[in-house]
Order: C-alpha cells, then structure tokens, then sequence
C-alpha cells in the first residue's frame, strides 16, 4: 500500500514515546537554542535529537533530508559569507572573491538553527504512525474535520494519482500522445484534466455522503477505537521537557 | 409493524425541470427484502438517497411528501442520527472507504466514534459485522488493499456495526466482477436472514427474482408496481418500462407455461419444478 508518509515501522523506545511529546520537544529543539543564544546550546540540541534519531534507528531516513537541504544553506553560507551587510574582516579569499568572518559565522548559525528544526522534526515524522499523530491530536481538542482532511489526504493522494494514470492509459489507448516534444505533452493535458477533474469532483460528492451517512458530522461525543497509549514515563518526560524550557528562560531573564 | 413508511413523496433536483420522485407512496414490513427495479434515470439512486434523508438534507431540492422509519420523519432529523435507523451502500466501493484509518477493522469502527459508541461496545459490533460479511480475516489488511468485492463488503460492514434496522444497497454489485457480485449477494442474504429489512437496487434480475419478497418496479419518476417477484415480472406491458424479465420467465413465457396462480415462473427452480412436473 502506498501512502505519502515518511513513517518507519519499528519498536525502538522513540518509537514508543507519544506523539505530543515529540511535538513538545520539537518546540523545544527549536527555541530553547534561541532564547539561549549561544554556539554550545544550539550545537548540543542538535547532537541530543540527532541520538535520538539514531537509538529510533532512522538515521538512513534522515540523510536525503539534510542531503537536499544542504544545497540550500550552502547557498546561503556563499551569499551570506560574500554579502552579509556588517562584513568587515576578511576569512579567506579565493582568487578574486573574499569571504567574510562575520557573514560566514551569521550563516552557520542560520544553518544549525535549520538542521536543528529538521532532526527534531524528522524524530516525530519517522518514528510516528500519521493516524496516531492526528488521533492523539484530535483527543487535544482539535477540529476531528481537519484531522479527518490532514490522514485521508495521506491515503487518497496516492490512489488519487492511481486513477490519473488509468485515465492517461486510457487516452493514450485511443492514440493521445502524452509523451515527446513538448507541445504534444501540452497538446496532451486538456484531454487529461477535463476527466481527471470531473472523476474527482464525482467521487468527492459521493464519498461526502458515504461520510454524512457514517456520522461524520454527529454532534455527539466522540469516542476512540483505541485507548490513549499513555506510556508512564510520558508525563514525566513532558515535565522534564517543560522545566527545560523554564530553565532557559530563566537564565536568559537573569543573565 | 411497517418499518418503513413512504408518503406521497416527491422530489426535484436543484436545476432541474422534472420531479426526479413523482408522487411515491409504499410499505415496507419489518425483515422484507425488497429489489427496487426501473431504467437509467427512473429514480431508484434518488428513492434511496430520499428514504436515508440524503435529500433533502444533503442533497438540497424541491422536497414534498414524507418518509417515515419506525415512525421518525427523517427529513425533519439529521443525517447523524437517521444512520442508526438506516443505512445505505453506494455503488462505488472505493469512495466509501474513509480513508483516514490504516486497518480493515479501524474502517469499521469508523462510524461508531463518531456515534461516540462505548470501546467494548464497538469492538463487540465490530466483531459481529465482520463475521457477518465474512471478512473477519482481513481485519488487519489495508482498506485499500482489498479486491472489490471486500471493499464492498467492508463498506456494508462500516454500515451493519452502525446498527440500522433497515438497510438500502444502491446497485452494489455494478463496479464488481461475477465473483465480487456473488459474495456481496451472499453477505446481503445473511442480513436479510439476520432479519434485518433490505431495500435493493440491481439490474440483475435474475437475482432479484430469487431474492426479494417484492419488487418495486420505478420508471420516469412513478412507482409502477409493488408487488411479489412473479406478479411484476409477469406484466405483459414489463418491457415497456425498460425491464427484461428474468431469462426463465422468459423461457416460460415462450412455452406457455405458468405457476397454480396463473403467473410465470421467476426463478430457476419455478421454472425447473413446473417444467418437471409437465414432463411426467
């Protein structure tokens, strides 16, 4: 079955911790660096998820996301290290072109605070089940509508494009060129969008009243399949991720 | 005790010119199983969608006449609360899988939360829909992984744990091939043995004639007959309405051939018993 999420099965202890304490220490991961500021702090937040990352053995999984976002802040480091507006003593020079200290350190520091917000990110997205993420959600208060739009879209995309490609089969059947120069792929959509649109228009229709008819919209209390996995260290870390926090804070008033 | 009333219904689309439900009037007993039959456009997808309150509250219209489940009027009630007295199954499997839950077994429970029915509860209703429909062993497939015929299958499940006494099936076998069919067609006789009350479009006739206490003959809008199988598709004027009768009424038809009360055999074994019976 082809869905369009990052999950990775496994029973590692990240695995195991609920999905609101990921999305607590994402936030965590993210600020405390900047409310603490410094090189250390940013530096030790990074190593802490990335050894999360790896006891939840998807560090492969995590490689192509940094990989692709490297492009992007080595960008920045180049524009940064040449342009950054309080440039004043020199790094290096490569032939004509001089890279600046003050530029090259500003980017570095935008470049932890992205990969900081990758890691933390990637240990929810890996290592949790989409539905447990929107459940666990939902049960917080959340809209069940828009946590209902947010797991179906993982699962229907795909079949969605499934029936895209039995259509454009189905053209091409009947002598469409959809492949070639690029005015034939042009030439080629309008017969392609008209019943790929008008197939899910259909199909919307009907699956909003296969829903209606399934109670979606009762006004009743809704209950859950499952019970709440409520994991006893799972207060506990939430505590201790919250008296982080505070503790940055804190220091950050005081000092 | 009529399970199902139907008075004087009508109905016309939003931009449309002609009553799509002209004036429908029937009974339905408690446990029938009744086929609804009539040609392209003669209103059976519209009856069902009106006997589950679809239209008018969901499909907004011209809305005239009532219809009444156990006494509650549901165009006066909300869709929510009509799914418990009725159900109903679409032709497409595949639009009315959720599509928000990974396993065979948290798709039936679908309903039930939003109903906010108790865990142990569900989990029991689950169980009884499942082995109902004989799917009991996909319960931890994906929905999506399923052949049509589950997938069907699965659908009506989601519908069944939802506890409706009455159930329409909107030409569920049409996207499925011969097998499909035939396993959709045995789940829908287990629930009519179960007692539940059945209302079903389908163009196999055949299957209809075996099926159903009554048929309820639909063209352009009009209720034409409701009537036992024999009684309907023994009319001389059948084909005016676009209805070919059964193949072994057909038969007989041709033979001569008829029952004690002077109508035409419906099924395989009318036909075979009579023929038989002329034969000694």
């Amino acid at each position: 079955m082809k869905t369009l999420s990052l999950y990775q099965p496994g029973r590692s202890i990240i695995h195991k911790i609920d999905p609101v304490t990921k999305l607590l220490f994402i936030i965590l991961a993210i600020f405390v660096p900047i409310i603490i500021g410094t090189w250390g702090a940013a530096l030790l937040t990074l190593l802490i998820s990335l050894s999360f990352i790896l006891i939840g053995r998807v560090f492969k999984k995590v490689l192509p996301i940094l990989g692709f976002s490297s492009i992007i802040i080595l960008s920045v480091i180049i524009i940064q290290g040449l342009f950054y507006v309080n440039n004043k003593a020199p790094l290096f020079t490569l032939g004509p072109v001089t890279v600046y200290r003050e530029g090259f350190y500003y980017a570095l520091n935008i470049a932890l605070r992205i990969y900081n917000i990758l890691v933390a990110v990637s240990i929810l997205v890996l290592t949790t089940k989409p539905s447990d993420l929107i459940e666990a959600l939902v049960r917080k208060g959340f809209s069940p509508r828009i946590g209902y739009i947010f797991s179906s879209v993982l699962q229907i995309i795909p079949q969605m494009m499934s029936t895209v490609d039995t259509i454009s089969d189905a053209q091409r059947s009947r002598g469409l060129e959809t492949e070639g120069r690029l005015s034939a792929r042009i030439k080629a959509f309008f017969p392609l969008i008209g019943p790929v649109v008008m197939n899910s228009l259909i199909s919307t229709r009907e699956r909003a009243m296969a829903l209606e008819v399934r109670a979606f919209n009762s006004k009743r209390k809704k209950t859950f399949l499952h019970e709440e996995v409520k994991t006893g260290y799972s207060r506990f870390l939430q505590f201790i991720l919250l008296a982080i926090l505070l503790a940055a804070i804190v220091w950050r008033v005081l000092s | 005790m009529k399970r199902l009333v139907v008075e004087d219904l009508k109905y016309r689309y939003p931009l449309s010119q002609e009553l799509a439900l002209n004036d429908i009037s029937f009974a339905v007993e408690k446990g029938e199983f009744i086929g609804i039959v009539g040609p392209n456009g003669a209103g059976k997808s519209t009856l069902c969608q009106a006997i589950t309150g679809l239209a008018p509250n969901f499909l907004k219209g011209a809305y005239g006449g009532r219809v009444l489940v156990d006494g509650m009027e549901v165009a006066k009630e909300e869709i929510a609360e009509i799914a418990t007295h009725v159900g109903i199954v679409f032709q497409n499997p595949f639009t009315q899988i959720a599509g928000s839950k990974l396993t065979v077994f948290e798709e039936v429970a679908f309903g039930l939360e939003n109903l906010g029915i108790p865990r142990y509860e569900m989990k029991k209703r689950i169980e009884e829909a499942l082995e109902l429909l004989d799917i009991a062993a996909l319960r931890d497939r994906n929905p999506f992984d399923l052949s049509g015929g589950q997938m069907q299958r699965l659908a009506i499940a989601g519908i069944i744990a939802m506890k409706p006494e009455i159930i329409v099936l909107d030409e569920p076998t049409s996207q499925l091939d011969p097998q499909g069919s035939e396993e959709v067609f045995q789940a829908v006789q287990n629930l009519s043995r179960e007692g539940m009350t059945v209302l079903m479009v389908e163009h196999k006739i055949e299957k209809i004639a075996a099926y159903a206490d009554k048929v309820l003959l639909l063209c352009a809008g009009k209720l034409i007959d409701f009537e036992r199988p024999p009684k309907v598709f023994s009319r001389e004027d059948l084909e005016d309405y676009g209805i070919a009768p059964p193949v072994f009424t057909r038969v007989c038809k041709k033979l001569n051939i008829k029952t004690a009360d002077g109508l035409y055999p419906v099924t395989l074994k009318e036909a075979y018993d009579k023929v038989v019976k002329i034969l000694e």
